[in-house]
């Protein structure tokens, strides 16, 4: 991706969310005029952004966005609900856009649909001439479809053909041959055309210089055929093809309805971002690096004195200064890196203004939000992982925390359901809260529903404390399908808020108090401390060992297995190293039939390399190891252990205590 | 062999694939005015309609096929408005 490609998308995250705040406020204080003019600003400039580049449907879009922000802050008046909700959908798409632009470099072939409809939408709202612009626009750029439903509005042909049609225009990469595409071959495919233009996309070059392997058409035609059938045949040049689905009115002319989207759903946050950093901090990483190098130089004059013959004991001290003083830059660079992955909770809490909306709205409910403690930092990984639980945490506050207005006026609660989010730091420990004032949560509901769901048996539920039960909310399979709602989350419950959190180091807890509302509190750690381990197989089982004991792996041929009295050994480049089964180790039956070979892991215990024998190698990791606790914290032979993607557990071994 | 030059006409025929469009090109640069003749064509590549289109030579017969008759050789000879022809059955 290129430089400015790049810079653009940096820029127009930022702009998005600049407009998309600025849009809540006037939301709440329709006259303020600093938002107003904020947010006029912040579209204007992602729409020139914009211009630079082939995204010809974002601009549209965006500059009806702009007009309409212009026309209101003209007449300082006319911002209601419909208007912000059109402008914030504008904004939205274009979000989404730019994710998109961001992994694949271009627009989605649905664009152009969705480009137009928004500025229909934007224009419909604007008073004077509502959709000249919009019109002229679309007229110029859908013309063709029109053209080819003309041409193909013969009475012998078409007769009264009333059904829907697909319109399909298809402009092949240059390079498109090298990929195997044969263009004409795939518009042979398309079933019960209707019309074809065919026609070139840049002039032709003069007779003496055409590279016949440089494709240069552009393919327009019209189908019959159901809109899926033809997606389905373009599927694998999503980005070179538009496909629109026209209706043909009455009169004759065709309207171009918006298809179904086929974009992909691309979550926010993915893929790489850029790291901004306060210039401070860098600053603070530059004098630190200068200081290496001093100590550098004094190490190399040491090492100077040394060469000629210094005294030892004057040698000995100034190694001792030189390496305190290493040892000191080393541990504050070391901060001042971790300091860099430092984000403000702010990075994610902006985006939860606008989704706590959205839901509310869809709901029909008034929510009062508010965002307390932005600008507590953590590390980068933490902030960004914590996305996923509170968006869920805020729908759910929506969804089933907060009662309907009716409710709340007779329990003699405001109309509008307060939801705050809130972080604070905690010593070294960053505390997340989603707080309500809803209904609460019946730890006697609990019961019954961990009761039916065979969560824990009878027994059990009666010995349980009320806030015992109300934990019972992050159990596996509490959640049920019946909830499961675009709004609440795609299928996930609260078990996997915890395990969300729990894979960055954290807990999950819940306070409620029936009637009074609910808080869920999220504790985690500042930094996440990532350990290399190397995953390996024994029988089914996976097992961690940290990588900074592991020497190398090896596979090693039976018959170089040496028998020494009761232990085994092995040869590796000359030397014997004794050989360890992993399997004894962990007093698990060996399989009923030695390998052929053995699979290896030579580490260090103590000063000497061991080889310790296991059934296969997987995968290393960067894993956030969590100490042994409870009643497994004596467990000999385990440092910790960490959660897999997969919500699996994997024991981390400490081979050498293992050995004894 | 899907391309052959028999004395000023070039002959497309049966499937033309990629590698026919550089032959065509070639024999259609070294003589502008021969023609092509499509009435054995099954399929072109759109490398080698793309030939076509840019040296618009004059174009012989009908092609046999149906989809090549309708859709496709209307664009080569000239008609920039495209009348699909007669549906055949």
């Amino acid at each position: 991706m290129d430089d400015l490609l790049q810079h653009f998308i940096v820029e127009a995250h930022e702009l998005i969310q600049q407009a998309t705040d600025d849009l809540l406020a006037l939301e709440r204080d329709p006259q303020a005029s600093a938002p107003m003019d904020s947010a006029f600003r912040a579209v204007h400039t992602l729409k020139g952004s914009v211009g630079l580049f082939d995204f010809a449907p974002m601009g549209i879009a965006l500059h009806a966005a702009e007009d309409l922000l212009g026309d209101l802050r003209e007449r300082r008046d006319g911002i209601d609900a419909p208007v912000i909700d059109s402008l914030l959908a504008c904004i939205g798409q274009t979000e989404r856009w730019v994710a998109i632009i961001e992994q694949t470099g271009q627009l989605p072939p649905d664009a152009a649909e969705e480009g137009y409809r928004l500025a229909r939408a934007l224009r419909s709202q604007l008073d004077a001439d509502p959709a000249q612009n919009a019109d002229a626009v679309l007229q110029a750029d859908l013309g063709w479809i029109e053209e080819l439903v003309a041409q193909s509005r013969n009475p012998a042909n078409l007769g009264a053909q009333d059904a829907p049609l697909v319109a399909i225009r298809y402009t092949p990469r240059a390079d498109c041959f090298f990929s195997g595409d044969d263009p004409i071959a795939l518009l042979r495919s398309v079933p019960d055309l209707m019309a074809v233009r065919l026609s070139n996309r840049d002039p032709w070059p003069p007779a003496g210089e055409i590279d016949p392997f440089s494709c240069n058409l552009k393919i327009e035609a019209l189908s019959g055929a159901e809109l899926d059938v033809v997606k389905a045949i373009f599927r694998f040049v999503p980005d070179q093809v538009t496909i629109h689905k026209i209706a043909p009115t009455a009169e004759g002319q065709a309207s171009v309805a918006a298809s179904n989207s086929g974009a992909p759903g691309v979550g926010i946050g993915a893929g790489a971002r850029t790291l901004r950093v306060d210039a401070k901090r860098i600053d603070r990483l530059a004098d630190l690096v200068g200081e290496m190098v001093i100590a550098k130089n004094a190490l190399a004059h040491l090492a100077g004195q040394f060469r000629d013959g210094a005294d030892r004991k004057h040698i000995a001290q100034g190694l001792l200064a030189s390496q305190a003083a290493i040892e000191r830059l080393v541990a504050e660079l070391h901060g001042a890196v971790m300091d860099v992955r430092m984000l403000p909770m702010r990075d994610i809490f902006r985006r939860f203004p606008r989704a706590v909306r959205e839901t509310a709205s869809h709901l029909g409910k008034g929510i009062n939000f508010s965002i307390e403690g932005e600008e507590v930092e953590a590390d980068k990984a933490i902030v960004e992982g914590l996305f996923e639980p509170l968006l869920h945490l805020l729908r759910n506050a929506v969804g089933h925390g907060a009662e309907p207005e009716h409710l709340r006026l007779e329990s003699g609660k405001p109309a509008k359901a307060r939801i705050v989010l809130r972080a604070r730091r905690d010593r070294d420990r960053v505390t997340v809260e989603v707080e309500d004032d809803g209904r609460g949560i019946d730890p006697a509901a609990i019961r019954q529903t961990a009761c039916e769901r065979g969560i824990v048996p009878a027994d059990g539920l009666d010995r349980m404390s009320d806030a015992e039960a109300m934990d019972l909310i992050f159990a596996p399979g509490f959640s049920t399908a019946s909830e499961v709602s675009d709004l609440s989350g795609r299928g996930v419950g609260m078990d996997a808020v915890r395990s969300a959190v729990e894979r960055l180091g954290g807990q999950v807890s819940v306070r409620s108090e029936q009637g009074r509302g609910t808080t869920i509190r999220l504790s985690l750690p500042l930094t996440i401390v990532m350990t290399k381990v190397m995953a390996v197989r024994l029988g089914r089982e996976l097992y961690g060992i940290p990588l900074d004991g592991i020497l190398e792996t090896a596979f090693v041929p039976a018959s170089r297995v040496l028998p020494v009295r009761d232990a085994e050994a092995f040869v590796l480049r000359d030397r014997t190293l004794p050989l360890v089964r992993l399997a004894d180790l962990l007093e698990i039956p060996p399989p009923p039939e030695p390998p052929q070979g053995l699979k290896v892991v030579v580490m260090a215990v103590g000063d000497d390399p061991v080889g310790i024998a296991v059934d296969g190698f997987a995968e290393r990791m960067d894993v956030s190891m969590r100490p042994m606790s409870g009643i497994l914290t004596g467990m000999p032979g385990v440092v910790g252990t960490t959660l897999l993607g997969d919500g699996s557990v994997l024991m981390i071994l400490d081979i050498p205590e293992l050995i004894g | 062999m899907s391309v052959r030059l028999d004395g000023n006409i070039v002959f497309l025929e049966g499937a033309c694939r990629v590698e026919d469009a550089e032959p065509l090109l070639g024999l259609l640069q070294a003589g502008r005015e021969r023609a092509v003749n499509l009435t054995d064509a099954e399929h072109l590549h759109a490398a080698v309609l793309q030939v076509l289109m840019a040296l618009r030579p004059t174009i012989q017969g009908t092609a046999g096929d149906v989809f090549l008759r309708d859709w496709i050789a209307p664009a080569l000879i000239g008609a920039t408005s495209v009348e699909p022809g007669p549906q055949g059955g």
